[in-house]
C-alpha cells in the first residue's frame, strides 16, 4: 500500500549535516525499494479555485503560508504502521516540525 | 502505549530490520539457522520491554544489541570459538562507526549474501521460497502459508529443511566466485520472479495477502538491483515486474473478470511503474552484453508500455524480441506467446502454424491458453465453428471463474447455425451411465474419455471424431506410459467406439506388446573398472560386491541387519524372509564394515538423522546413532561413481548390478 507523506515548512535552519543525514536516509530507502518518489515544493505556488462557472487563478505567496506543503514523499510500506515508523526517523532527522502521513487510493 | 499497538510498531519495525539483522548475525556464527533464532530472540525481548519502555531511537540498532549479546551468549556456552568470541567482544566494546560508509557497504554485502544462501541451488525452489520470504521478507510462516495456499506446518517444514541442509551441506555465507555467480544469480533471479508469478496469479477473490507477493518480489528485486547493481538480469526483472505490476489496476473488470491486454483501458496503467520500470531497462542496456531472458521479456514489456493504445503496438519488434527469447527459454508457454506476437505482426494463418505445432505439446495438454489462442487465431481466420470449439474447451480447462466466463461468453459469440448433433461429452456421459458396468470399469474408462474431451472438447460432434484425432490424444497423453496402461485407455476406446456406433476408432492405436523391459546388466569390462577404482568408500564398495554376487534386490540388501549375518556361511536372511548369499570379495569385505558391531543396520548413512527426522527404531543403530542407507542416497552415490562409465552419461542404476542370468537360469 502507498502513504504519502507531507511535511509543512519549519523555521529551522538546515545544516550540512542534516543534509547529510537526509541523504542516507532517502538512499537507503531508495535501497530496499519503499521509496517511490519523493521531492521539495516551491512556496506558494499557484491557486486555482473554482465557483460556479468561475475558475479563479491566484499566483502566492498566501497569508496561511504555515498549512502549505514544503515536501512530500511517496512510499510503498505493508502496513500503516511501517509508514508511521519511517515518517518517526524522518522526524528525528528534521528535528521539530509537522508531517501527515496519508494512504493513498488507486490510481 | 497499548500493547496492541506496540505490538504492530513491533511487527512494523520488524519487517524492515530482520534482513539486515540476520544477515549481520549469520556473518557472526556462520549458520542461518542459529542466526534466526537469535534474531527471533530479539524480537522476543522487544514484545516484552517496548510496550512499557516505548520503541527506542534506534529500534534496529537496539535489536541487534541484543542479538548480538545473544549470540555471545550462546558462543560462550559452546565455548569453542574462543578467538571469535574475543573478536565479537571487542566489536561489542568498539562499534563500527555507523557513518563510515565501509560499515554500511558490508551492512549490504551481508543482505546480498543472506539472498544468496536462501537462494541457494542446493535447496528445493519451494524450500528457496519459503525461506527468502522468511529471511529477507520477514515474513511469518502463517503469511507465507496464507500466501501460497498451503498448510502453515508446510510452510514451517519447508523452512526447517532449508535450514538443516544449508548447516549440513555447510554453504559458506559469502558472495559466489565469478565463476559460479550467473548460474547463483540466475537461482535468486528465479525465486524473485516466482513469488512474484505467484502473486500477479491472484484473483480478486483471493485472500489479499496473494497480491501482496507481488509487492514482497518487487521489494526484493529492487533490493537486489541496489545490492548486485552491476548485473544487467537485475536490473532486466526488476523493469519487467515494475512494467508488469504497473498494469494491474487495469487487468481486472468491475466483475473481477480478465482484461486482456489490448483491451485495457492504458489510461488505468501506473505512469509512475512504468517510468521506474524504464529506468531500470535503461540501466540494463548502459551494462550491455547480450540480453538474457529477463532483459528481454523487459524489452518485451516496455513495447507494450510505450503504445499509447493497443493498435499502435509494435508487434514485428515484439515478435522479434519472442524469437530471441525462444532460443533462450526455449519453453512451450515462450513458444505460445510467440505464435500470438507472430499473428498479430504477420497475420492469423502464420501464428495459427506456430500454435499448431504446439497442440503435441505435453506440457501444454491441460492448459487452458492453448486452445484459448488458437480460438482467437480461428476467428481471425473466419473459422467460427472450429474457434467456437476451442474456447468451449479453454473454458472447461481453467480453474478461475471469472475467466471461464469470459471465454464461455466468447464461444456463445460465434453462435452456430444448424441444429447441433449430440456431443462427444453427451455421448461419452450417457456411454458412462450404462448399467452393465462395473464400478471399477466405469471408473478406469471415465479416465481415458474425460480425457478425450479435455483435448478435443466437450462440444465436438460425435460425427466429427475421428481415429486420427484419438491417436493424437494417445500420443501426446500416454505415448510414454506403460504398456499396459496404453492397452488399458485402448480398449475403453474401442468399447466406447463399439457403443456409439462410430467406425473404429482405434484405428490408430496398436496394441502393445506388456513385456516388462530386462534389466540390462552392467558388461564386465566396466565392472572390473569399477572394482579396481582405488578410493571407494568401504561401505559402497561391500554394498556394490554384495549386491552383484548375491543377484539379490537392492532393498532386501540395504534392510540387512548385523545380527542377521551369517559370516561363516556366507548368507543372511533379508525382511521378507529371502536369502541373500554371497561369495569371496564380500565375505573378505564385511568383517571390516561390521567392525565390531553386533547389531543395527548393515549400511548406515554418513550423517545422523537431523533433529526434525526422527527414523523408525528398527532403522536406527543403537551403537553409532546413524540411520540405515537409504535407497535414493544408495542409488545417487552408485550414478555418481558410474557417471563416467555410462554411455548415456547419466550413470548406472544400483539394479544393474546383478548379473545377467546364466544360461540354465533361464530354461
Amino acid at each position: 500500500m502507498r502513504y504519502l507523506m507531507t511535511t509543512k515548512p519549519s523555521d529551522a535552519v538546515a545544516d550540512e549535516n542534516l543534509y547529510i543525514e537526509m541523504g542516507k536516509f532517502v538512499e537507503e530507502l531508495t535501497a530496499a525499494g519503499v521509496l517511490l518518489a519523493t521531492g521539495g515544493l516551491e512556496p506558494g505556488g499557484v491557486r486555482i479555485t473554482s465557483a460556479g462557472a468561475e475558475i479563479t487563478v491566484t499566483d502566492g505567496p498566501f497569508a496561511e503560508a504555515k498549512e502549505a506543503v514544503a515536501g512530500f514523499a511517496l512510499i510503498e510500506v505493508r502496513s500503516k504502521e511501517e509508514a508511521i515508523e519511517l515518517a518517526r526517523r524522518f522526524r528525528k532527522i528534521v528535528g521539530d516540525g509537522e508531517s501527515v502521513v496519508q494512504q493513498v487510493f488507486g490510481p | 502505549m497499548p500493547v496492541t499497538d506496540a505490538h504492530r510498531t513491533i511487527d512494523a519495525v520488524w519487517k524492515l530490520e530482520s534482513a539486515k539483522i540476520i544477515a549481520g548475525l549469520t556473518r557472526l556464527v556462520h549458520d542461518v539457522g542459529l542466526a534466526e533464532e537469535l534474531a527471533q530472540d530479539a524480537l522476543v525481548a522487544a514484545l516484552e520491554q517496548w510496550p512499557e519502555s516505548g520503541v527506542p531511537d534506534n529500534p534496529g540498532a537496539w535489536l541487534m544489541a541484543i542479538a548480538k549479546r545473544r549470540a555471545i551468549d550462546h558462543i560462550r556456552r559452546s565455548q569453542r570459538l574462543e578467538r571469535k568470541h574475543e573478536e565479537l567482544a571487542h566489536e561489542l566494546e568498539h562499534p563500527p562507526d555507523s557513518a563510515q560508509g565501509s560499515a554500511q557497504d558490508s551492512a549490504q554485502d551481508d543482505v546480498l549474501r543472506l539472498m544468496f544462501i536462501s537462494c541457494h541451488p542446493v535447496l528445493p525452489t519451494e524450500e528457496r521460497v519459503a525461506l527468502t520470504l522468511r529471511l529477507l521478507g520477514g515474513l511469518t510462516a502463517k503469511e507465507i502459508a496464507r500466501a501460497f495456499l498451503v498448510s502453515e506446518q508446510r510452510i514451517a517444514q519447508r523452512i526447517a529443511g532449508a535450514k538443516r541442509t544449508l548447516a549440513e551441506e555447510q554453504v559458506p555465507f559469502e558472495l559466489p566466485a565469478a565463476s559460479e555467480l550467473a548460474e547463483r544469480l540466475s537461482s535468486v533471479l528465479e525465486v524473485v520472479y516466482l513469488i512474484f508469478n505467484e502473486g500477479y496469479s491472484a484473483t480478486s477473490g483471493d485472500d489479499l495477502m496473494r497480491p501482496r507477493l507481488c509487492h514482497e518480489a518487487l521489494r526484493l528485486g529492487r533490493l537486489l538491483a541496489e545490492l548486485a547493481r552491476q548485473e544487467a538480469e537485475v536490473h532486466g526483472l526488476v523493469a519487467l515486474m515494475e512494467i508488469q505490476v504497473s498494469r494491474s489496476p487495469a487487468r481486472t473488470g468491475p466483475s473481477g473478470e480478465p482484461v486482456q491486454l489490448h483491451e485495457q483501458n492504458r489510461g488505468r496503467w501506473d505512469q509512475l511503474l512504468i517510468r521506474r520500470g524504464f529506468t531500470a531497462m535503461l540501466r540494463a542496456r548502459e551494462l550491455g552484453g547480450g540480453p538474457g531472458p529477463y532483459v528481454l521479456q523487459a524489452a518485451i514489456a516496455v513495447c507494450h508500455a510505450q503504445a499509447r493504445t493497443a493498435e499502435d503496438t509494435d508487434w514485428a519488434q515484439i515478435a522479434a524480441l519472442y524469437e530471441a527469447l525462444a532460443r533462450l527459454l526455449p519453453t512451450s508457454i515462450v513458444q505460445l506467446n510467440r505464435a500470438v506476437a507472430v499473428g498479430m505482426a504477420h497475420g492469423p494463418q502464420a501464428g495459427l502454424t506456430l500454435a499448431d505445432s504446439l497442440t503435441t505439446e505435453p506440457a501444454l495438454q491441460s492448459y487452458h491458453l492453448l486452445p484459448s489462442v488458437r480460438g482467437d487465431l480461428l476467428a481471425r481466420l473466419g473459422r467460427h465453428e472450429e474457434a467456437r470449439l476451442e474456447f468451449q474447451r479453454a473454458a472447461s480447462l481453467t480453474g478461475n471463474i471469472a475467466e471461464r466466463a469470459f471465454l464461455n461468453g466468447r464461444a456463445d459469440e460465434l453462435a452456430v447455425t444448424g441444429a447441433p448433433g449430440i456431443t462427444l461429452a453427451k455421448a461419452a456421459q450417457d456411454f458412462l451411465r450404462r448399467d452393465d458396468l462395473d464400478a471399477e470399469t466405469i471408473r478406469s474408462y471415465g479416465q481415458t474419455l474425460r480425457r478425450l474431451c479435455l483435448s478435443l472438447g466437450d462440444q465436438l460432434p460425435l460425427t466429427s471424431l475421428t481415429a486420427d484425432q484419438v491417436a493424437r490424444v494417445f500420443a501426446t497423453s500416454w505415448g510414454t506410459a506403460a504398456a499396459k496402461t496404453w492397452n488399458r485407455h485402448r480398449s475403453a476406446v474401442r468399447s466406447f467406439g463399439a457403443w456409439a456406433s462410430v467406425d473404429d476408432l482405434a484405428a490408430g492405436l496398436d496394441r502393445r506388446a506388456e513385456t516388462r523391459p530386462r534389466t540390462e546388466p552392467i558388461g564386465p569390462a566396466h565392472l572390473a573398472v569399477l572394482w579396481n577404482r582405488p578410493d571407494l568408500p568401504l561401505r559402497e564398495r561391500t554394498l556394490w560386491r554384495l549386491l552383484h554376487e548375491s543377484a539379490a534386490g537392492v532393498t532386501a540388501v540395504l534392510s540387512l541387519n548385523v545380527e542377521h549375518l551369517d559370516l561363516d556361511d556366507r548368507r543372511a536372511r533379508a525382511g521378507g524372509g529371502t536369502w541373500v548369499n554371497w561369495r569371496a570379495e564380500t565375505a573378505r569385505l564385511l568383517p571390516r564394515l561390521v567392525a565390531g558391531r553386533t547389531r543395527g543396520p548393515l549400511f548406515l548413512a554418513d550423517r545422523r538423522p537431523g533433529p526434525g527426522r526422527t527414523p523408525a527404531p528398527a532403522d536406527l543403530c543403537p551403537e553409532t546413532g546413524r540411520r540405515r542407507l537409504s535407497y535414493e542416497r544408495a542409488e545417487y552415490l552408485f550414478k555418481q561413481a558410474t557417471k563416467s562409465l555410462d554411455p548415456a552419461g547419466n550413470g548406472y542404476t544400483l539394479r544393474r548390478l546383478k548379473p545377467a542370468p546364466r544360461m540354465a537360469d533361464q530354461v
